[in-house]
């Protein structure tokens, strides 16, 4: 990594955010950014991704981010309406508590959950992550790319995350 | 040495005939026969050439699309850029250029003169097109890993003996299957005439990917205790895909279905990982397989709308899926399989009942995502699955 990166790494990890916020996916979509040589490595990842949080919104309503990976890169992260839920390929569907299980092992782990705290494993039976889609092949997608997703999620192991109380 | 041994008693060797006499014969009568094509064009070459005069018909471009040049996209210059260029990218319906020739070349001039590769069969686009088959190729480039490097061996921790065993049991029952998916694909590869380079291009990055998964299990065995055991349910199910009598019918077999089960055994896999050694392999692989799935889907979709009898078309599928199925059935039925993963689900060997009450669930799962996929290329399979819906274990 060199010099640069580094102090820009730094910069997008100084400050905390609240979890679920359409600036916390950012966060993770400007690490991603700055994390080009290992998302290069890894490959292209080419889909819209929905993560639902079901009782993160309003009164505890669902409160859905829509992020649009193209190439190496989360070229747009913003708050999705049902219209943007027609463009997603897959969605992820999880409670406050699950997500935020999730992300603090991911903190614990810098940058790693543990054996038990991985997408894939939160999401294989459906719960308490559900992946979904209209479309069998829209939803592998969701595999097809499953190491890049998990490593924009674990990037949220370099800054602090605030949850509500 | 014997006191009696002398070795003016020793016989001659038998007089050894060569082991290729027969094929080099074969050779040389194959080209001595089509002598009148290629020797004239080797006499034409020899005459300009002690004459020292140039041809240079190769820059007349009358028949060329020359000058149409390719712009590469953000990610650098793909299949899908190049055959953006008008008169690159049309794919015959039905390919008649049986030689090495490349599409969008000048080449019909001289067709007459060219020979013909026999075992260019698969001359229909749609026994073996798929329209994702260039997304899924360029994706599979990009995404490439090296199993020596990339998975962090290292890190690999010793288990308990029960969860070792399972563990190495998996990895030899991949170990075991992966390369039929690379062997399948070369076996019609060759078949496929260049007209088709894409789906070639394709398949030839499903072959790298399964000797990857088979380089990367065999290692996970040997570097964890070592491989365990072979199993015939296995082997079966692996000679039903090889020998299925289509290319449609084993694509169909193999990455629909097969890859499809064999993509729930990586996420499984992933799921009940005791390191994140594995948990990173699994990762890697289920990766590959997904994309091996999508092409066996849009594969059997392009297949099926594009039969001339469409009804002739689904009930021959409908009859090899019957089978096949049932085949594909005895390898995840065997105990060398469903037990490992019974007991890594369940945690050891002492919790193996909970661990096939978990892989009941993951069965129905698994099932259903095959029916869904069946039923998003357009095979509805639902009525006739031969696979029971439920894991038929009874619990004790």
């Amino acid at each position: 990594m060199g010099v640069q990166l580094m102090e820009d790494t730094e910069v997008a990890a100084r400050d905390a955010i609240a979890f679920p916020s359409v600036e916390w996916f950012e966060r993770l979509a400007q690490l991603m950014k700055l994390n080009r040589a290992r998302n290069e490595h890894l490959g292209y990842i080419d889909c819209v991704a929905v993560f639902t949080v079901l009782d993160g919104g309003l009164r505890g309503k669902p409160w859905s981010v829509q992020v649009t990976f193209e190439e190496f890169e989360a070229t747009d992260v913003r708050e999705a309406t049902t219209a943007d839920l027609a463009r997603a390929d897959f969605t992820l569907d999880a409670t406050m508590a699950t997500w935020r299980e999730m992300i603090e092992s991911i903190a614990r782990g810098h940058g790693r959950p543990d054996l038990t705290h991985t997408l894939n494993y939160l999401s294989h039976t459906g719960a308490p992550i559900r992946v979904w889609s209209d479309d069998p092949l829209r939803k592998d997608m969701f595999f097809r790319f499953n190491q890049s997703l998990q490593e924009f999620i674990n990037a949220s192991g370099n800054f602090s995350t605030i949850f509500p109380d | 040495m014997s006191e009696s041994f002398r070795i003016d008693t020793m016989r001659p060797l038998p007089a050894s005939s060569s082991m290729n006499e027969e094929a080099v014969e074969r050779y040389e009568n194959e080209f001595k026969q089509h002598a009148t094509k290629w020797q004239e064009i080797l006499e034409r070459n020899n005459e300009r050439m002690k004459k020292g005069s140039y041809s240079l018909h190769w820059m007349n471009t009358d028949n060329a699309k020359w000058g149409r040049r390719a712009k590469p996209s953000s990610r650098g210059l793909t299949y899908t850029d190049i055959n953006n260029v008008p008169g690159y990218g049309a794919i015959p319906a039905r390919a008649t250029c049986l030689n090495f020739a490349p599409r969008g070349s000048v080449r019909d001039e001289y067709a007459s003169e060219m020979p013909v590769v026999d075992d260019y069969t698969l001359v229909d686009r749609d026994e073996s097109w798929a329209d994702n088959v260039i997304t899924l190729y360029e994706e599979a480039k990009a995404r490439q890993w090296n199993a020596t490097r990339d998975i962090p061996w290292s890190e690999l921790e010793r288990l308990p003996d029960d969860l070792e065993k399972a563990t190495c049991q998996l990895a030899t029952f991949l170990t075991e299957v992966e390369f039929v998916a690379g062997d399948f694909p070369a076996k019609w590869l060759y078949k496929i005439p260049q007209d088709f380079l894409e789906v070639k291009s394709f398949i030839v990055t499903q072959m790298m990917d399964e000797a990857r998964h088979q380089e990367v299990f065999r290692k996970r065995a040997i570097a964890g205790g070592g491989l365990l055991h072979a199993s015939p349910g296995f082997e079966w199910a692996l000679k039903a895909i090889y020998d299925a009598p289509t290319h449609t019918m084993g694509t169909f077999l193999l990455n629909l279905l097969g890859e499809g089960l064999v993509l729930s055994i990586f996420r499984s896999g992933e799921m009940i990982a005791k390191t994140h050694v594995d948990k990173e392999i699994f990762r890697r692989c289920l990766q590959d397989e997904a994309r091996h799935v999508s092409y066996g889907v849009l594969e059997l979709k392009n297949y099926l709308d594009h039969a001339p009898d469409h009804e002739k078309a689904l009930e021959e599928m409908h009859r090899f899926a019957d089978v096949g199925e049932q085949v594909i059935l005895t390898s995840f039925s065997e105990a060398a399989l469903a037990e490992p993963i019974a007991i890594l689900l369940g945690g050891g060997l002492d919790k193996i009942d909970q661990g096939m009450e978990g892989q009941g669930k993951l069965w129905s799962m698994s099932v259903e995502e095959y029916l869904q996929r069946c039923d998003r290329a357009g095979f509805p399979r639902r009525e006739r699955c031969t696979i029971p819906l439920e894991m038929p274990w009874a619990c004790s």
